[in-house]
């Protein structure tokens, strides 16, 4: 048997598995841990354990849980309702205005967790039931907050861009500072589609009647400081991290002991929602940690059959393409394995096999860092597997159906893509940052 | 189902559920820890544990949580079909793929044991300069994995209750 | 079935070993690929390796327990890193003070005995042979600020090796161990300051001289000492001309790393222009040395093997003080 023939079982064997809905995490070890003792006998047996042991190792794992607990405790507190209120107030006189607003909370959302849990749970469960009270479209505004909630992986922290520096010996500080500029631009984006679409047909988004927001100017500033809470707590992460004071994963939990501290000045430190916040960022943790165990050990055997080397054949040999074609092959891989697979599965098991080819075409890993996130950000949203369709599902208001949640996607999905493209053809948006914080 | 199997399921689901809110206070230990490192880092000597104990609470918490995840149904599932079936096509279907999880729960019970047994037999340190001994993580990973194990089977009990129209509560 | 053609014969009795090597995939193109090419090309088809770098198939931690269940079949490693329960794991790796120059070691373990007592001591242990030791480069300090006395090492994260870890920390060192590949990214992180781990070939072969200023010409130990160990059992399924092909393949590579280091390292320190070169006066330097004597007789009460392999180094330096330059410039 041959060691394309094995790998490619392998690969298929799992996808088989997924589409049975059985625990992604339970496939990818089954068929590596399997794999493993099939073709290296009794002392295979033993990968599973040892994929966990080198996962203890990986100490900027810990930046998980912190950025996890971050993010719902200050969904909980209060202070994202605050904020939404100050776009009623602020944005309500324009059409469209609170869609606009909402991409500004996903922004500040997405400043404040590494994944896109955060900004999916408030986005769908403070924003959309008072849009859509408010005539807003249904489709229009799932799509912003299924969008917008993505920016969470891409502008920093983002555990995401963690994972891959782990996999690409990246530095974390240069992938989060190049993530920071295309995130802006994708935002900025999303807010130009939902402005011009409201522009054409004031129906989408309707501007708010003078009752609601006729707020004395008082509480209206009032009301604008909630927004600079997060923002500040922002700021003194990045800097304890980026001026070097305290280390990526003391900065972490520094910052979520702050959004803990917040809840308790609010007033809102209770003993439902720490059980809440506890709890859901256990599952999360344990959701994520437990996938990277079992992709640890379907990786390790992968490689182990030299897929590295097949690959590089295949791309530089078989085909005999250029740099950039290579590329543009790989991130469509990419964009179609993302649609099926879990992310982080895709991260451990494909991006080495990847990485060390970009490497040896010339290419910056940081930027590349950049392209593969925002992959990952389009993976998040397109069906059928896509974490954040799962959570719109079990969060969304329940006017909001399954075609509306498929349906809303597509113009996201286009103005993801449109980033990619562009920030593959001008990779200083995303190394320009970097490059002049880090330059030595 | 017979008693036997009811009491199992019960017992099993509180161990692990109790397990679990315990591990959920975990978080609170890496609060503590990483605190400690970046304040002793600014104030005096940076202290050589932090970063691996911090590592090893992780370890804990994630290992020990793992089977309480399973039962809040936190661990995703790839639910295109999956989401669109009834209750008992679920249950069939999680009867058969059960294997794949066990199967795999399976090895990482054994490569457990058999890690925790040399880092007993030799005493085994961590190879940095700290050294803790290695036992005491191997053992409550090693514990995680197996409660993980029970929670598998007995979520398997319950689906075939599920199956046979008389579901376990 | 027994009449199998010669061909199909052959290809059955084919020897696969996975070799995990304690470098990262830069530095072991250099110290591990060479023996295991070597290897390969000779064996024609009889013996085949697959090399492994760090962390590839199990972290390095559990190099030594991957080796002795079989889930890999051959390391190259130093005893200290790989977590070896062996009585002469201190000794492995850089044990402070104890060598001078890359040949020291081939000759301690040639002329003096050391091979003896290594192997006497992983057969103690079961399930693992060790078959060749060698030095490589010393361990000098690598790092962002400039050390120019020993008061600049106070409170220093430097990613080093266990012992030498436990070493230093007596002058205000935090060791920190991580794995090897993550080490360059955790300077720019902020986990480490810096390293205290290798010459200064390796600091620009692997990059940690694109991410630290300064070198120290001072270092903690003239060598280091690593090995290549196989599976027990595994070893004694190879045929004799596979096992000579192994060790003198291993041999060729130790010649080759001893000019790759030897000449590496003269010629970054006078042309390399990455790392600034400082040094802490030799007055001062007294103290490490002399806290390493110390250290020594600390490490002799542990056991009757400690006690002969520090006897041993006690031995060869009285005799390389004695012989005088170049022997003792290190
Ligand atoms: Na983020
Ligand atoms: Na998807």
């Amino acid at each position: 048997m041959s060691y394309e023939f094995i790998a490619i079982t392998m690969f298929a064997g799992m996808m088989v598995l997924l589409l049975t809905g059985q625990r992604v995490f339970a496939v990818i070890g089954f068929v590596g841990v399997v794999a493993a003792f099939l073709l290296w006998g009794e002392g295979g047996s033993e990968m599973g354990f040892s994929s966990a042991m080198k996962l203890v190792k990986w100490y900027p794992m810990l930046t998980v849980p912190m950025f996890v607990f971050m993010g719902y405790m200050l969904s909980e507190s209060g202070i994202a309702e605050d904020m939404y209120k100050a776009i009623h107030v602020w944005m309500g006189p324009i059409n469209g205005g609170l869609a606009l607003g909402t991409v500004g909370l996903m922004v500040i959302i997405s400043a404040m967790n590494g994944l896109s849990v955060a900004g999916m749970a408030i986005g769908a469960t403070i924003a959309l039931p008072e849009l859509l009270r408010r005539g807003y479209d249904k489709v229009m505004m799932t799509g912003v907050v299924q969008g917008g909630s993505t920016l969470g992986i891409l502008l920093p922290p983002s555990v995401v861009l963690v994972l891959y520096g782990m996999i690409a010996r990246v530095p974390v500080g240069q992938l989060w500072l190049a993530g920071l500029l295309p995130g802006l631009m994708m935002a900025a984006l999303m807010a130009i589609y939902v402005y011009v679409r409201c522009r054409v047909n004031p129906a989408l988004g309707p501007a708010l009647p003078l009752s609601e927001r006729n707020v004395p100017f008082r509480e209206k500033v009032r009301l604008l400081s909630a927004g600079i809470v997060p923002l500040g707590i922002f700021v003194l992460m990045m800097w304890l991290f980026l001026s070097g004071i305290a280390s990526l994963v003391e900065s972490s939990a520094v910052g979520a002991i702050c959004s803990a501290l917040v809840a308790w000045w609010r007033g809102r430190l209770s003993a439902r929602l720490w059980n809440d916040v506890l709890q859901k960022t256990l599952g999360i943790t344990c959701m994520f940690m437990w996938i990277l165990i079992a992709s640890l050990c379907f990786g390790a055997v992968f490689d182990g059959l030299g897929a590295v080397k097949s690959i590089e054949r295949f791309f530089l040999g078989n085909l005999g393409l250029e740099p950039w074609q290579v590329l543009v092959l790989m991130q469509l891989s990419f964009l179609i394995m993302g649609m099926f697979l879990d992310d982080t599965a895709m991260l451990v098991i494909v991006a080495p096999l990847y990485i060390p080819l970009v490497q040896k075409l010339g290419f910056d890993l940081v930027w590349y860092g950049v392209l593969y996130t925002i992959t990952c950000q389009i993976a998040y949203i397109t069906p059928p597997f896509g974490y954040n369709l799962f959570m719109m599902r079990a969060m969304a208001p329940p006017e909001i159906g399954m075609r509306d949640i498929y349906k809303s996607i597509w113009p996201f999905v286009g103005i993801m893509v449109a980033s990619l493209i562009i920030i593959g053809v001008f990779p200083d948006i995303a190394t320009w940052l970097p490059n002049n914080y880090y330059s030595k | 189902m017979p008693d036997v199997i009811k009491s199992y399921v019960r017992f099993v689901d509180t161990f692990n559920r109790r397990v679990g809110i315990f591990a959920m206070y975990l978080i609170f230990a890496m609060f503590a820890i990483l605190l400690y490192s970046s304040l002793s880092k600014a104030f005096r000597l940076p202290a050589n544990w932090t970063l691996e104990s911090a590592q090893f609470t992780m370890a804990a918490y994630y290992m020990l949580g793992g089977a309480f995840a399973m039962q809040t149904g936190d661990h995703v599932r790839m639910d295109l079909f999956y989401g669109t079936w009834s209750a008992r096509k679920r249950a069939i279907f999680d009867i058969v793929t059960s294997v794949a999880l066990i199967v795999f729960l399976g090895f990482m019970l054994y490569g457990g044991i058999s890690s925790t047994t040399y880092a007993i037999q030799f005493n085994e340190k961590s190879f940095t300069a700290w050294a803790p001994y290695m036992a005491p993580i191997k053992i409550v990973m090693t514990f995680g994995v197996f409660m993980m194990l029970a929670q598998s089977l007995s979520s398997l009990f319950k689906d075939i209750a599920e199956l046979r129209g008389r579901p376990i509560a | 079935a027994t009449l199998a053609a010669p061909a199909v014969v052959k290809a059955q009795t084919a020897i696969k070993w996975r070799f995990q090597t304690y470098a990262g995939a830069a530095l072991g193109e250099h110290v591990t690929k060479p023996i295991i090419d070597a290897i390969n090309a000779a064996a024609q088809g009889e013996l085949e390796i697959e090399l492994y770098f760090a962390d590839q198939i199990v972290p390095t931690g559990e190099l030594f327990r991957a080796l002795q269940a079989g889930t890999i079949d051959a390391v190259h490693s130093d005893d200290d890193s790989m977590a070896s329960p062996a009585d002469v794991a201190t000794f492995g790796g850089y044990f402070p003070l104890a060598t001078k120059q890359i040949l020291d070691v081939p000759v301690l373990f040639k002329q003096y005995g050391l091979a003896d007592i290594w192997k006497s001591s992983y057969e103690k242990v079961g399930g693992v042979v060790w078959l060749s030791s060698s030095g490589q480069d010393p361990c000098h300090f690598n790092t962002k600020k400039a050390i120019t006395s020993l008061k600049d090492l106070e409170g220093l994260r430097l990613y080093t090796f266990p012992t030498a870890g436990r070493f230093l920390t007596q002058f205000g060192v935090v060791p920190v161990t991580i794995p090897y590949e993550d080490a360059q990214v955790a300077v720019q992180t902020g986990e480490l300051d810096g390293m205290a781990w290798s010459g200064i070939t390796e600091d620009y072969t692997v990059g940690w001289a694109d991410v630290t200023d300064h070198f120290l010409t001072n270092n903690i130990s003239g060598a280091w000492i690593g090995s290549f160990f196989v599976n027990e059992k595994k070893w004694a399924e190879l045929p004799d001309h596979l096992k000579k092909l192994v060790m003198t393949a291993i041999e060729a590579g130790n010649n080759y790393r001893d000019q790759w280091y030897w000449g590496g390292e003269a010629k970054l320190r006078a042309e390399g222009t990455k790392l600034k070169l400082t040094s802490i006066p030799a007055a001062e330097w007294k103290a490490v040395e002399d806290a390493a004597k110390v250290f020594w007789k600390e490490i002799a009460e542990q056991g009757e093997t400690a006690a002969k392999v520090v006897k041993i180094f006690e031995e060869y330096n009285a005799i390389i003080n004695k012989a005088g330059p170049p022997y003792v410039n290190g």
